[in-house]
């Protein structure tokens, strides 16, 4: 079934660039975006890393094209809220920043395009387009939903292992652990010591507690958010092996962890006092650099532990999409900012200043992962995972409210693990019912 | 002797109390504005230092690059019309409730105070969706209007008060001449009034510039409001501390200002007029 | 007969503002009370059906919206015998003769907690409690205090909302009872204190009645800012750890705006409000004979 997703979109990808290929010739962005100058682009974007290194490049694509690049700034926690109330409104937005989560929202709701639209027109697509080029996962998750794609990979992570190498040739350890059980029975104990700590697992009631705490531990352990029919499999054994783990690796957290958002975690691994995270690769730049960080010259990067279900890394990452809602120059020029956000031939520059981009050309040359020591362990995560660590249907707004809830409540220990599950579960599933999956009425994408 | 010493003794406790009293009150301020003059990494030390080299970085950052400035002047603007628009529809009303008989008034008055009471997030979500469908999302307007649901309580209610308090006897005369009520209103007893009427602009002034959660709901970019502006900062991945006290201060500020000048009538604006 | 104008002059007078109350504060609850009787999700727009009292019921039966409404009345259950009890004692102390500049000096001080932005008291919180660079702890830590977790903690998170709820309102409550006491004609209190030395019996028997009706407005408008409560904790933990500082009025805005289910976050809101109007009925009819 997943197979199958990945070489459809594959095929999909494939077919498009090659039609790209064969009509264009002589293309270039200044040509392109000629009818298109002095549009103005509204998207909205985050204060992250990703965001400053495009921002950084802006000047040279407005240069070039006369094309004026409006951003809004927003923190993620508000990101959904913002784009969800312009939309319905009908409002000024003509890029959405599409969390991987919220592409089946967003598609079902009409309120991005597909692709197909503009990388299907010579006059706008760039030969050098490449869709062969991203990751096969990483654009199906986060750009695609139902086998079409609608945004391409601009902001994009997989979970890492940052571990202090130093800590840990300390307390006897050569290495990083390979599994999850490693690291609470082995590292756990030997590391949590003097104030410090062997983990930080961010676990904050918002998406953090979704995606970051509560997914990362059910999916190495067997479990996942639904079974095949779509009902919770919270309860299953798997599912409740890793709730259990998570609670078991408390104690060898630091105090207070579901008050832990990213910025708390990077900050407590960048301090010294907690020995390894798991946070997304983003966060590379602040952990290794002297200003940010007191362990720089620490930091050793390896993949995520795997569970007894193999390695089931975090996945995240935005796409960028056009916005239904715009006008025809505005939708153009918005594919143009897209195109050249994402292209090949920025990756790397892109990657200079902070970006993660999703090119797979971007990683080949071996001197990089000299330089980006978290290149090895990213492309690895990125040859295989679960596009649905957490579900991106059009419902999962509302479920991700629910787990963050219960999730917290859970870690807190005012309920079981079971009792948490039981009642989460039961409430997703009424939310599921809402949308019409049992009665038939909805396919079961997830 | 000894009744002087504990009067001594009592008034050595009521200096130490005040002293209290007053560190309490104004050391949050303090810290936050010596916050603002921090660089990110000396804003993270722990334990927290006191002294360190100040720098204005952060208010140059907060005002110019992200747009505070912009924010600031639309909340100015927001609370100074509503604030207005309040006292045009609010006046006239406190004196109709002060100096007419009709039937229906204690209901009525009853009905006026209720809105103060009402959670803004019960009006928040149909403003939100009333505002959309007229196309009024992320305007001026639009806060200006629903903030006229707290602001015209407060100035019908201190204000009733205040005409409550001048006499009749002033118009009678105006009265037996036949002058309109209009007239009595704005050439009597408004002058009179003044001091109430300012008390309730310097009120609706304040909650109008420190409401959130409108602000939050209903704008987006062209009509934002400076504290939606400061929980934009409050970014997972990376809070600047430094910025975001920068913005507040220079959110709170005006607001203190006014307050301390208001500081007399502070009370009985709070109180809705029930203590005098 | 004083007071008898034309039904003209009162419409002239009155109507404006009825009619803008009525448009912005009750067109949009009669609009929320249809949403709240459909499936209404900002994100499922296409969807949109009538339901009945469907949402209704799901509220009432839903143990987390009661868990939160019980947490609101919790926190106004603490901090305002705490703000009394503080505000009636900083009343006290104002109100003794002498030291009139430092005494002017420390009313003025009690003012600027009050009319501070809501919500720069949540940020101000963030920056002050933090357990590793906050200066509460570096405060705390010679009493052995100087790693608590504050926001990571449920018990203590609701400490810190408590403690900032105390901080911005206590000064409030004095105020209004430094006003009370000075109403108190300076005979009476002269006469009463000539009779016992003790200043209890004075406050009691002399100075309370006297106080009445600011503790009235205190109860009222404390209770009706209660339910309101949203800024400050949306800043300082938006609800966090857990559900231990989710209050109604934050909880509401999660379903209605994170949720996106505005049907469901309509009843909840028109519940809130029933709720309130009844409160305010209560006190303003039993306590406040005003008009």
């Amino acid at each position: 079934m997943k197979m199958r997703k990945l070489l459809a979109s594959t095929v999909l990808a494939t077919s498009l660039a090659l039609g790209a290929v064969t009509t264009a010739s002589a293309w270039s962005l200044e040509e392109a975006a000629k009818p298109y100058a002095g549009t103005t682009v509204d998207v909205v974007f985050l204060l992250r890393p990703g965001y400053e290194a495009i921002e950084a490049m802006l000047p040279e694509f407005e240069a070039a094209t006369g094309i004026k690049i409006n951003i809004i700034k927003h923190p993620y926690e508000n990101a959904l809220g913002e784009q969800v109330r312009d939309f319905v409104a009908g409002g000024d937005l003509d890029i959405a920043l599409i969390d991987l989560v919220w592409i089946g929202n967003f598609a079902e709701n009409e309120w991005i395009e597909p692709m197909d639209k503009f990388t299907s027109n010579p006059d706008l697509a760039d030969p050098d387009l490449d869709m062969d080029d991203f990751f096969p996962l990483v654009l199906n998750a986060f750009g695609g939903w139902n086998d079409v794609v609608y945004g391409l990979p601009f902001d994009n992570y997989s979970g890492l292992l940052f571990y202090n190498k130093c800590l840990l040739e300390e307390a006897g350890f050569d290495g990083p652990p390979a599994t999850w059980e490693e690291l609470k029975d082995t590292y756990g104990p030997a590391l949590t010591k003097d104030g410090k700590y062997a983990y930080a697992l961010q676990s904050k009631r918002n998406e953090t507690q979704s995606a970051d705490s509560f997914a990362r531990v059910i999916w190495p352990f067997g479990g996942s958010f639904l079974d095949a029919d779509f009902k919770s499999n919270l309860m299953s054994a798997e599912s409740q092996a890793g709730l259990k783990f998570r609670q078991d690796l408390m104690q060898y957290m630091p105090d207070g962890i579901v008050a832990y958002d990213h910025a708390e975690t990077v900050n407590a691994f960048s301090q010294g006092d907690v020995a390894m995270i798991t946070e997304w690769s983003a966060f590379y730049s602040t952990v290794v650099s002297p200003d940010t960080s007191k362990v720089a010259d620490c930091v050793a990067i390896a993949p995520e532990p795997s569970g007894p279900a193999g390695r089931k890394p975090a996945l995240g990452g935005f796409s960028l999409a056009v916005a239904s809602q715009a006008d025809e120059d505005e939708q153009a020029a918005a594919y143009l900012f897209i195109q050249w956000a994402t292209s090949k031939a920025n990756a790397g520059e892109y990657l200079e200043r902070g970006g993660v981009p999703a090119r797979q050309s971007a990683y080949t040359d071996p001197a990089l992962a000299e330089t980006y020591k978290f290149i090895p362990a990213l492309v690895e995560s990125w040859q295989d995972g679960v596009p649905e660590f957490r579900p991106r249907f059009a419902e999962w707004p509302e479920i991700t409210e629910i787990v963050q809830e219960w999730g917290t409540k859970i870690m807190l220990g005012e309920v079981t693990t079971e009792e948490g599950a039981q009642e989460l579960g039961s409430r997703m599933e009424a939310v599921l019912d809402e949308a019409g999956y049992y009665s038939g009425e909805k396919p079961l994408a997830q | 002797m000894a009744a002087n010493a504990a009067a001594r003794r009592s008034m050595v406790w009521q200096i130490v109390l005040l002293a209290l009293i007053m560190l309490v009150c104004v050391f949050p301020f303090y810290w936050m504005v010596t916050t603002s003059l921090k660089t990110q990494i000396v804003a993270l030390e722990s334990p927290p230092v006191w002294l360190f080299e100040p720098t204005l970085n952060n208010y140059r950052e907060a005002l110019f690059e992200d747009g505070v400035l912009r924010t600031l002047i639309n909340s100015l603007i927001i609370a100074i019309c509503t604030t207005a628009l309040a006292l045009c529809l609010g006046v006239p009303a406190a004196f109709a409730l002060a100096r007419f008989e009709f039937r229906g008034k204690k209901d009525l008055w009853f009905w006026f105070i209720t809105n103060r009471m009402v959670s803004p997030i019960v009006l928040a979500l149909p403003f939100f969706l009333i505002a959309r469908n007229l196309g009024m999302l992320d305007m001026h307007i639009t806060l200006v209007l629903i903030y006229l649901t707290f602001n015209l309580p407060i100035v019908i209610w201190i204000c009733t008060d205040q005409f409550r308090s001048i006499p009749y006897d002033l118009d009678e005369a105006a009265r037996l001449e036949g002058a309109s009520q209009l007239t009595i209103l704005a050439k009597i007893c408004l002058p009179l009034a003044m001091p109430g009427v300012a008390v309730s602009a310097i009120f609706s002034f304040i909650f109008s510039w420190n409401e959130l959660m409108f602000g939050l709901i209903l704008t987006r970019t062209a009509a934002k409001t400076a504290p939606a502006m400061a929980v934009s900062f409050m970014e997972g991945y990376n809070l600047p501390y430094g910025k975001i006290m920068a913005t507040s201060t220079l959110i709170v500020i005006p607001v203190l200002i006014f307050a301390l000048l208001a500081s007399k009538q502070l009370v009985r604006g709070l109180t809705m007029g029930a203590v005098k | 007969m004083r007071g008898k104008v034309s039904r003209k002059t009162i419409f002239g007078f009155l109507g404006p503002s009825v009619i803008a109350l009525a448009l912005i504060g009750i067109a949009p609850l009669l609009y929320a009370l249809w949403t709240s009787l459909h499936f209404f999700n900002l994100t499922k727009l296409k969807k949109v059906k009538f339901v009945g009292f469907e949402n209704y019921t799901s509220v009432l039966t839903d143990e987390v919206f009661w868990q939160a409404m019980g947490r609101t009345f919790f926190l106004l259950g603490v901090s305002l015998p705490l703000q009394l009890g503080l505000g009636l004692g900083i009343a006290l102390i104002l109100h003794k003769p002498g030291l009139t500049l430092l005494k002017t000096l420390a009313r003025l001080s009690l003012v600027l907690p009050m009319a501070t932005t809501y919500a720069v008291v949540g940020l101000l919180g963030q920056v002050m409690f933090n357990q590793k660079f906050g200066v509460i702890n570096q405060f705390l830590s010679p009493f052995g205090g100087g790693n608590i977790n504050w926001i990571g903690d449920s018990t203590n998170a609701f400490a810190m909302i408590v403690f900032w709820d105390v901080w911005q309102w206590t000064p409030f409550v004095a105020l209004v009872l430094l006003a009370g006491l000075t109403t108190v004609p300076g005979e009476i209190e002269e006469a009463a204190r000539l009779e016992t030395k003790r200043w209890w019996t004075v406050l009691r028997y002399v100075q309370l009645p006297f106080l009445m009706p600011g503790l009235v407005a205190v109860l009222i408008l404390r209770t009706a800012d209660t339910l309101k409560l949203f800024d400050m904790v949306f800043t300082l933990t938006r609800g966090g750890p857990g559900s231990s500082t989710e209050f109604i009025s934050l909880m509401i805005q999660r379903v209605g705006f994170r949720g996106f289910d505005q049907g469901l976050a309509s009843a909840q809101a028109i519940i809130l409000l029933i709720i309130t109007i009844i409160l305010a009925q209560i006190y303003i009819r039993v306590f406040y004979r005003e008009v």
